[in-house]
């Protein structure tokens, strides 16, 4: 017999994170999201195989044989095998994270998978077809989801260095206004040698975390509302100058990037941490109304603004041009009628810019074509997986230990809410459409990625047992002595 | 009707039903959450953490912070401190409207926030720490 070498002496290095703990419940959603995953590749499957068989004789095939074969098997087989490494990893890290997030972000990313399976591959991608490199990007995705959710014990780097991260954010923005390329008549990618992105992406996660820091360090300051302007009551006015520079980026963004989407969204969060912080609807009504006339005026002055609600308002007067993606939009949902038209059932032009199809149906419009191929049905689920991201945060930031750690979770998951539902509502011309990504669907390594570091690291501040926030130093401050 | 057809509709309501199955899983793990998060006590403002002392309390104490919680060595203290650094009746913290406000009640060796001694009043925040006498309190959120 060996005595067994002592625990201290054994867990040396990586191994003394090693602490398996047993995470059921995830391990049963994911079983679930295998499931429906597989029966979604064998509907695909079947139908691509009729839909052949049409093509080929002219009708149905008049047997079940060679019906039964899964599109994309290993694609799939290789996405499952991710989110099964991801929960190991999980498991071996042992800490008491949440456990509904990453089910939840591995049905949309399979979703995700079948859509571009589905679609013509020669539709973008480097490495070998559409579904191939979505693969890649979210296989990166969920491991940068996991390497985030494991490794980040410790916010102190996230708050201490607020001001920096704000500076960071600022540079990549006049980076992007200064070398971004125009792409489709939006100045939206940057790309530094080989490495092109979305910085919108990262910059909204950054926002995130600076909001973060500076509402938990003024949030008194900002309830106190010692200034009055006629009947409203302002915050004292070095205050409100982040909030002025918030607005002024919102609409830089829109003048210089011509993108409405991420300024809509920039704009949002910031409007609803604000009320997250303060508990004050003034600001919100405040900040609406500078939005809109700031909105007004870009309107009445710069062509492209003019256009983008030009379309949105009455899409069919230029159904043929300028409003035709969102007009085909339509006419997808209004086929996919309640319960759609089955995955691969849609136009056989979805897509690929034939005539009857959307263009940028890959990054734009995937709601669109779920809308088309899953029916009102899917897409109410899918719109329900972004409601359960966010009762996830909400949730965390309501048990969090500090204010800090409260408003990051509540803005992280209301970040990825707030896109799913801007992109959703443009492709159902409910707001003007934007360019920004439907979260964890959309194609697009920027994106996913970004998602997979947000919700990464709302599973890091889930951890129940993660060590307390280190005492605030020493400030100087805040006037509120007597 | 045709087989066929009637394959392909089964496979496609098949996968809806499968999406809505996980989403039924995910809410009844989110319901059963919620309710034990409604069984603890939520009438808690705040609590605050003893992050060192030289005794009575021991360290990792959770004391629950009311509207008005007063602080000192007197048995009449909602937080009582048994350090002979600490006066009778030492501090009070109050939660008022949206904030919490520290005041020192004339002790003899003062109340620190964050270190800097309170001259009257200072407003809190959770995540603060408060020092008397020889212990030191940390205000935290009552969540979880």
């Amino acid at each position: 017999m060996s005595a067994a070498p002592p625990v201290g002496r054994l867990r040396r290095g990586i191994w003394a994170y090693v602490r398996p703990r047993p995470r059921w419940r995830e391990l049963g959603l994911l079983v679930v999201v295998g499931c429906a995953l597989f029966v979604g590749s064998l509907s695909l499957g079947a139908t691509l195989a009729v839909r052949a068989a049409i093509l080929a004789t002219g009708g149905p095939p008049a047997s079940l044989d060679g019906l039964a074969t899964p599109a994309g098997a290993d694609l799939l087989a290789v996405y499952l095998g991710a989110l099964l490494a991801a929960h190991l990893a999980l498991v071996l890290a042992g800490r008491r994270t949440d456990q509904v997030l990453l089910p939840t972000v591995g049905l949309l990313g399979g979703l995700s998978l079948l859509l571009m399976e589905r679609l013509p591959q020669d539709l973008a991608g480097a490495l070998g077809g559409l579904a191939r490199t979505q693969l890649v990007w979210l296989v990166l995705g969920i491991g940068a989801l996991v390497a985030v959710g494991v490794a980040v014990r410790n916010d102190t780097w996230l708050r201490r260095y607020k001001y920096t991260w704000a500076a960071v954010g600022i540079g990549l923005l006049l980076l992007t206004f200064v070398l971004g390329r125009e792409v489709n008549g939006q100045r939206l990618t940057l790309a530094i040698g080989p490495i092109s992105g979305q910085p919108t992406e990262l910059l909204k996660v950054i926002l995130v975390i600076f909001l973060a820091g500076y509402l938990s360090e003024n949030r008194s300051l900002l309830v106190e509302q010692s200034t009055r302007l006629g009947p409203l009551r302002l915050p004292p006015l070095p205050y409100l100058a982040p909030m002025v520079a918030m607005w002024a980026i919102a609409l830089g963004i829109v003048v210089v990037q011509r993108d409405l989407g991420a300024a809509l969204l920039l704009f949002a969060v910031f409007l609803l941490l604000l009320y997250v912080a303060t508990a004050r609807w003034s600001y919100v009504v405040m900040g609406l109304a500078a939005f809109v006339v700031g909105g007004g005026v870009l309107y009445a002055a710069f062509r492209h603004v003019r256009t983008r609600i030009d379309i949105w308002l009455d899409p069919f007067s230029q159904a043929h041009d300028a409003g035709y993606q969102v007009v085909q939009a339509l006419h997808a949902f209004a086929r996919g009628g309640i319960l759609g038209t089955g995955l691969g059932g849609g136009l056989p032009t979805v897509g690929g810019g034939l005539p009857g199809g959307i263009p940028e149906v890959h990054t734009d419009f995937p709601f669109a074509a779920l809308g088309e191929e899953l029916g009102l049905i899917g897409v109410l689920a899918v719109l329900g997986l972004y409601l359960v991201l966010i009762e996830r945060g909400l949730r965390i930031a309501a048990s969090a230990v500090d204010e800090f750690r409260a408003i990051l979770a509540a803005g992280l998951s209301l970040v990825v809410g707030v896109q799913a539902c801007i992109i959703a509502a443009g492709n159902l011309k409910l707001v003007p459409l934007t360019g920004i990504t439907l979260p964890f669907v959309s194609y697009g390594g920027s994106s996913i990625l970004a998602n997979g570091l947000i919700v990464g690291l709302l599973l890091a501040l889930s951890d129940r047992g993660v060590e307390a926030p280190p005492p605030p130093a020493p400030r100087a401050r805040r006037g509120l002595r007597r | 009707m045709d087989p066929v057809v009637i394959a392909l509709w089964i496979l496609r309501l098949a996968f809806l039903a499968l999406l809505y199955l996980f989403l039924a899983a995910v809410v009844r793990v989110l319901l059963r959450d919620l309710r034990a998060a409604a069984r603890e006590p939520a009438t808690v403002l705040g609590r605050l953490v003893v992050v060192a002392s030289p005794g009575d309390p021991p360290v990792g104490t959770a004391l629950p912070a009311d509207a008005v919680t007063t602080i000192g060595r007197d048995v009449n203290n909602t937080i009582v401190l048994d350090d002979p650094f600490v006066t009778g009746e030492h501090a009070v913290l109050t939660f008022r409207g949206r904030a919490w406000f520290v005041e020192d009640l004339q002790s003899t060796n003062g109340t620190f926030l964050n270190g800097e001694p309170v001259d009257g009043v200072a407003a809190a925040a959770f995540g603060d720490e408060l020092t008397i006498g020889g212990v030191r309190l940390r205000l935290e959120r009552p969540g979880r």
